[in-house]
């Protein structure tokens, strides 16, 4: 689905009495999201980002502006009409719940469009099939064994899943005496009779004049006008209805997810009991298994430790491209940003500042903000100006950049633009040397640098120690902005 | 140093455990010794040694005379324990429930909540016997009651012409209305501190607000109900101030009838009888029995509560 | 790694397909309409709670005849009159000494209150902060105590005061107070409440205080209760309620049956208002009755109107039940 949002503003009036001033959360946000695309709305705390999130989701309702889901617009739909996933930052499970309760929750509350069956006849046909499969099913029994007993849970789950069966035909299969050799013949005679049974019900539904088609559905045969609200269907056609889950769909849905996320083993756990990266997956689980249209995802990696962090953002990534849902995705972090999303809104004090993919607003800044905000190390801003169309620091001539007025700006350079030269143009006094591995971070000093650290970084194999060293630029990494607006030249 | 912080630490105590010894320990002890005492005078302290027979007087299986059935005294087992349970188990169930409803109300809106708070809350300072008596006035047999809903000559209370159904239906009114304050303040502080999140999650789900509620939020704060539950059992057993705000007496008519005793009533006529005899025994048996049931039943509750309380 | 989403199910949320302006009408009229019922449920009970303090206050302005044949207002007679006529009468009546019943109300219940708070600060202190041996045990006897019903206790108790030789037919006035103050002086429920608030009083203050050279009982009355004055508040509040509202036991220890040595629950509870006509009858006035319990309940509503933050944050949170 895609989603256009226009013009969206949030404001959060004051209150003069105890000295609240008004902010404008979001301020005319005009951002259109491609259908099946990951987009991270990126920005310091405060920047509206959240809200903007919790606007989508229909949970904040928005000042001004519209929010469009392809061609409807949403903008005063209620919540729980919108059919979104939202996965909360510290992921709101419901404590009291098992993990396969907690997904199963948002599954009571939708209704499912679909053919119109018989259930007790498909069950009994279900059955039927399922119970010549005697082999399979021992070997599966067996397998579910630990010593003597056999937990239901799990060999109900073991059942279904690998037999593909519905919940209830294996609970039938399970009251089955299948470990007991002996009473194969029972369990033949007992087939029997489910056939039976199914004949028999088949035979008195066709009587009352239903007819079945080869999946078991009920189709039309002119009469049964009685099952849809129109009075007459062509013959043959299925009869369709809206309808609550049955218990059977809910489960195979909530362990198809579980598989997704791979929280299977702990279905029947309280979210207590897990960790905090199961915990998360648990909240997509539960976020997905509706087959939401849309994807939210608030701050989700913030609670996860470092290592978890880097394995759950890749799985986010990999679970977005499985199910293809479109997703929004709110952080703090750039690295998380840059490193999962095909598109990145950078947001700062409710503007939307530039929106791009990651590479190309990293590579492309159209401001100092932006500029300043992606990079790791971060970029190094110095006070310069231009004149006659050449970019001084501090009287020493960096760059040429023709056809640009004579101006005071900020000259931002990448940690990565500077390359260590005898004859380079700008000389900077290096006070300290990081290895880093691969690479090395030189921290240097220069009279009009406006930052707190000067970082270069440069390949491990330059050797070079502290003192005066001089430098020259990747004309790529470097950018001008304009002293007051901070806006970019682009030259 | 740690020495002298020992004996500072009994010194401190000290007010404390002699009044809790003299008002509390010693009673609970000497209260036992007396319900197994055999003709016990309190002005003297003298008796004929120990006994069942104080349990079984007021439980009507001895007779107060031996060998003579006729002697038999049964109004704690026929009156005061009955109408107790009675009341304990039609009150409580229907506070608990109407409270919750309330305080679910009470969470939905913002305008003038607190003000509505605050006027669930006011029964809860009044004097139970004071209220007592103005329901008695409008249960009277011409008050505002009967007048507002045409009921003529039907009587609630009046001495001699009610009946024991009416009167406890009464007492039962009476009981919930001053059972309510405490429990709405209860859940309705149990219910804002749940976290909003979990109400924007269900709302994500879908799921409808009477859902949330029953699905979640109760869970949620099921601690709450089953502290909520003890509590008001425990006070339902206890049940004697309402009965002596509406009616003042232990009877619906004349006659040596206690219908309308209650188990702690039954106790405190035993003490504040004006007779010369007054059987402290029998009350000190009495209170041993409203002891065991309440013990019993908070551990019952909290046995069967150990599986749907969720934290 | 193969992952399949189930595709053939057909999921959707229940709401009318097209017309989303309709759905969206519908949704607002909904929510109107459930705050409708919410407000209109939340008042009908506000109103049956509020009832019979109406009536109490409306029955009082009444004439008895009035009163006697029902209606929501005063209408019969002049009402001033009948509230001059009905109040001077309860305040002058010989079994309700209103004055005289409420100095002996508040003498009680200050008397209680005040004893009872030092008490409980000593103790809290003693339970929280001071380490002694048998600590935890005695706290679990205190504990324990509270799971007992009262009424057992009242039994001895009522022995005891006999056989102190303080309740007796012409108990004094100060005999009676005694019988009241003494067995409320210790409440566990309060000790262990304000045990929990001054466990929360990190310890570092303590000790901090032991390097300042202070000592112990320096440091409990001029760091612990000042940082306790919240709880200490809402015990003195609730415990004042408690014994202002208290019936049962002053009504079994008050032998003396001199109504100036009651206090006012008894009082109301034991006084027949009633008048002498002019066919020298008596007539029971069940308006008197009414300004009694006026008199009787107005004093604590007032005081819960000014400290009910106070007492209802205090409730909440400590989950006291009267």
């Amino acid at each position: 689905m895609e989603i256009k949002l226009v013009d969206l503003t949030k404001i959060y009036p004051g209150d003069e009495k105890k000295g609240v001033l008004e902010t404008r959360a979001v301020d005319s946000l005009n951002v259109t999201i491609e259908d099946g695309e990951l987009v991270g709305l990126l920005g310091p705390s405060g920047c509206g980002k959240s809200t903007t999130l919790y606007m989508i989701s229909g949970l904040t309702d928005p000042t001004e502006g519209e929010i469009w889901f392809d061609e409807e617009d949403v903008t005063n739909l209620e919540t729980e009409k919108r059919g979104i996933g939202l996965v909360f930052q510290n992921y709101a499970l419901y404590p009291h719940m098992t993990v396969y309760r907690n997904i199963a929750f948002p599954l009571t509350n939708l209704r499912i469009y679909t053919e119109k069956k018989d259930w007790r006849l498909s069950y009994l046909w279900e059955l039927q099939q399922a119970m010549g499969r005697k082999e399979e099913i021992r070997s599966i029994l067996h397998s579910c064994r630990e010593g003597k007993t056999i937990h239901r849970k799990t060999a109900l789950a073991c059942l279904t899943k690998k037999m593909g069966v519905s919940l209830s035909v294996a609970k039938a299969l399970y009251r089955l005496p299948y470990l007991d050799e002996t009473k194969d013949g029972e369990i033949e005679t007992r087939k029997e009779k489910v056939l039976h049974a199914f004949e028999r019900r088949k035979e008195r539904r066709e009587k009352w004049g239903y007819r079945f088609d080869e999946n078991l559905c009920i189709v039309a045969k002119g009469k049964l006008s009685f099952l849809t609200k129109k009075k007459e269907v062509e013959d043959g056609t299925p009869y369709m209805v809206t309808r609550k889950l049955t218990k059977d769909e809910v489960d195979s849905l909530v362990r198809d997810v579980a598989r997704l996320v791979q929280i299977e083993e702990y279905l029947d756990r309280k979210p207590a009991q897990l960790s905090g990266g199961q915990q998360q997956r648990v909240a997509i689980a539960r976020a997905l298994v509706k087959k939401p249209k849309v994807l939210l995802l608030d701050e989700p990696l913030s609670n996860l430790d470092a290592r978890l962090r880097l394995q759950t953002r890749a799985e986010i990534r990999r679970i977005q491209k499985e199910t293809k849902i479109t997703t929004v995705f709110v952080t703090h972090d750039q690295d998380e940003a840059m490193s999962i999303c095909d598109k990145i809104v950078v947001m700062k004090d409710g503007l939307s500042m530039q929106v791009g993919k990651p590479q190309d607003v990293y590579r492309d800044p159209d401001n100092l903000f932006v500029a300043k905000f992606l990079g790791n190390p971060p970029i190094n801003v110095f006070r310069g100006y231009i004149k006659d169309g050449k970019c001084y620091l501090q009287g020493e001539e960096i760059l040429s950049c023709p056809g640009v007025a004579d101006q005071n700006v900020h000259v931002g350079i990448r940690p990565e633009g500077l390359l260590p030269a005898e004859d380079g143009v700008l000389s900077l006094n290096i006070v300290e040397i990081q290895t880093k591995g691969k690479d090395v971070d030189l921290i240097g000093e220069h009279p009009s640098f406006e930052g707190e650290r000067l970082v270069v970084t440069v390949d491990s194999e330059d050797d070079l120690a502290p003192g005066r060293r001089r430098f020259n630029l990747r004309p790529s990494k470097v950018y001008l902005f304009e002293e007051k607006s901070e806006k970019r030249i682009r030259f | 140093m740690e020495r002298r912080s020992n004996w500072k630490g009994w010194l401190y105590l000290s007010p404390a455990l002699v009044l809790i010894a003299l008002f509390t320990i010693f009673p609970i002890i000497n209260t036992f010794i007396i319900s197994f005492m055999k003709d016990y005078n309190y002005a003297s302290g003298a008796n004929e040694g120990f006994t069942f027979d104080n349990y079984g007087i007021i439980l009507g299986l001895t007779p107060l005379i031996p060998g003579d059935d006729s002697t038999r005294v049964t109004e704690f087992i026929r009156y005061a324990l009955p109408n107790t349970l009675i009341i304990t188990f039609v009150t409580v169930p229907i506070s608990v429930l109407l409270s919750l409803m309330i305080a679910v109300g009470l969470n939905r809106i913002k305008k003038v909540r607190s003000f509505f708070q605050t006027i669930f809350f006011l029964p809860y300072v009044t004097n139970t016997i004071a209220v007592g008596m103005v329901f008695a006035q409008i249960f009277s047999h011409t008050g505002l009651f009967n007048s507002i809903f045409g009921l003529e000559n039907v009587y609630w209370l009046e001495q001699g012409m009610t009946t024991w159904g009416r009167s406890m239906f009464l007492i039962c009114l009476y009981v919930i209305w001053t059972a309510l304050p405490f429990k709405i303040l209860i859940f309705a502080s149990a219910l804002q501190s749940i976290d909003k999140q979990y109400y924007d999650a269900a709302r994500i789900d879908a799921s409808p607000r009477w859902k949330t509620d029953l699905k979640i939020v109760f869970p949620l704060i099921s601690p709450q109900i089953l502290y909520v539950s003890v509590t008001s059992f425990i006070s339902g057993f206890k049940e004697y101030n309402a009965i002596i705000g509406l009616f003042n007496r232990s009877y619906t008519s004349d006659g040596n009838l206690h219908d309308l005793y209650t188990v702690v009533y039954y106790i405190y006529d035993q003490i504040q009888s004006d007779s010369a005899v007054r059987h402290l025994d029998y009350a000190a048996a009495g209170s041993v029995v409203l002891f065991v049931i309440i013990f019993a039943f908070t551990l019952l509750q909290m046995q069967v509560s150990k599986k749907r309380i969720h934290y | 790694m193969e992952q399949e989403i189930q595709t053939h199910l057909n999921l959707i949320i229940p709401r009318r397909k097209g017309d989303l302006r309709k759905t969206e009408r519908r949704d607002k009229v909904l929510h109107v309409l459930s705050l409708v019922l919410v407000y209109l449920f939340l008042a009908f009970f506000a109103f049956i709670v509020l009832f019979p303090f109406y009536y109490m206050i409306v029955a009082s302005f009444m004439t008895e005849d009035q009163l006697t044949t029902g209606g929501f207002f005063p209408t019969d007679g002049n009402i001033l009159e009948n509230i001059a006529f009905n109040y001077s009468h309860t305040i002058n009546n010989e079994g309700f000494p209103y004055f005289r019943l409420v100095l002996n109300t508040v003498i009680v219940g200050l008397g209680t209150t005040c004893g009872s708070l030092v008490i409980t600060i000593l103790s809290a202190f003693a339970f929280s902060k001071l380490e002694f041996r048998g600590r935890e045990i005695l706290f679990t006897i205190f504990l324990a105590t509270m799971m007992i019903p009262g009424e057992m206790m009242v039994i001895t108790n009522y022995i005891t005061m006999s056989t102190l030789d303080l309740a007796y037919a012409d108990q004094t006035q100060f005999q009676v107070y005694l019988t009241l103050i003494l067995p409320f002086l210790c409440n566990v429920f309060y000790i262990y409440l304000l045990r929990q608030n001054f466990k929360q009083i990190p310890n570092e203050l303590y000790l901090a205080a032991k390097v300042d050279g202070k000592s112990d009982w320096q440091y409990l009355w001029k760091v612990m209760v000042p940082l306790a004055m919240p709880t200490l508040i809402t015990i003195f509040i609730l415990q004042f309620i408690e014994s202002w509202n208290s019936y049962v036991w002053p009504r079994t220890i008050i032998i003396n049956r001199d109504p100036n040595f009651s206090v006012l629950s008894v009082a109301l509870r034991g006084t027949a208002f009633r008048y002498l006509d002019r066919l020298d009858q008596w007539r029971p006035m069940y308006t008197w009755q009414m300004a009694a319990t006026v008199l009787t309940t107005v004093p604590l509503l007032i005081l819960f109107i000014l400290f009910r933050k106070y007492i209802m944050r205090g409730i909440a949170r400590a989950g006291i039940k009267g």
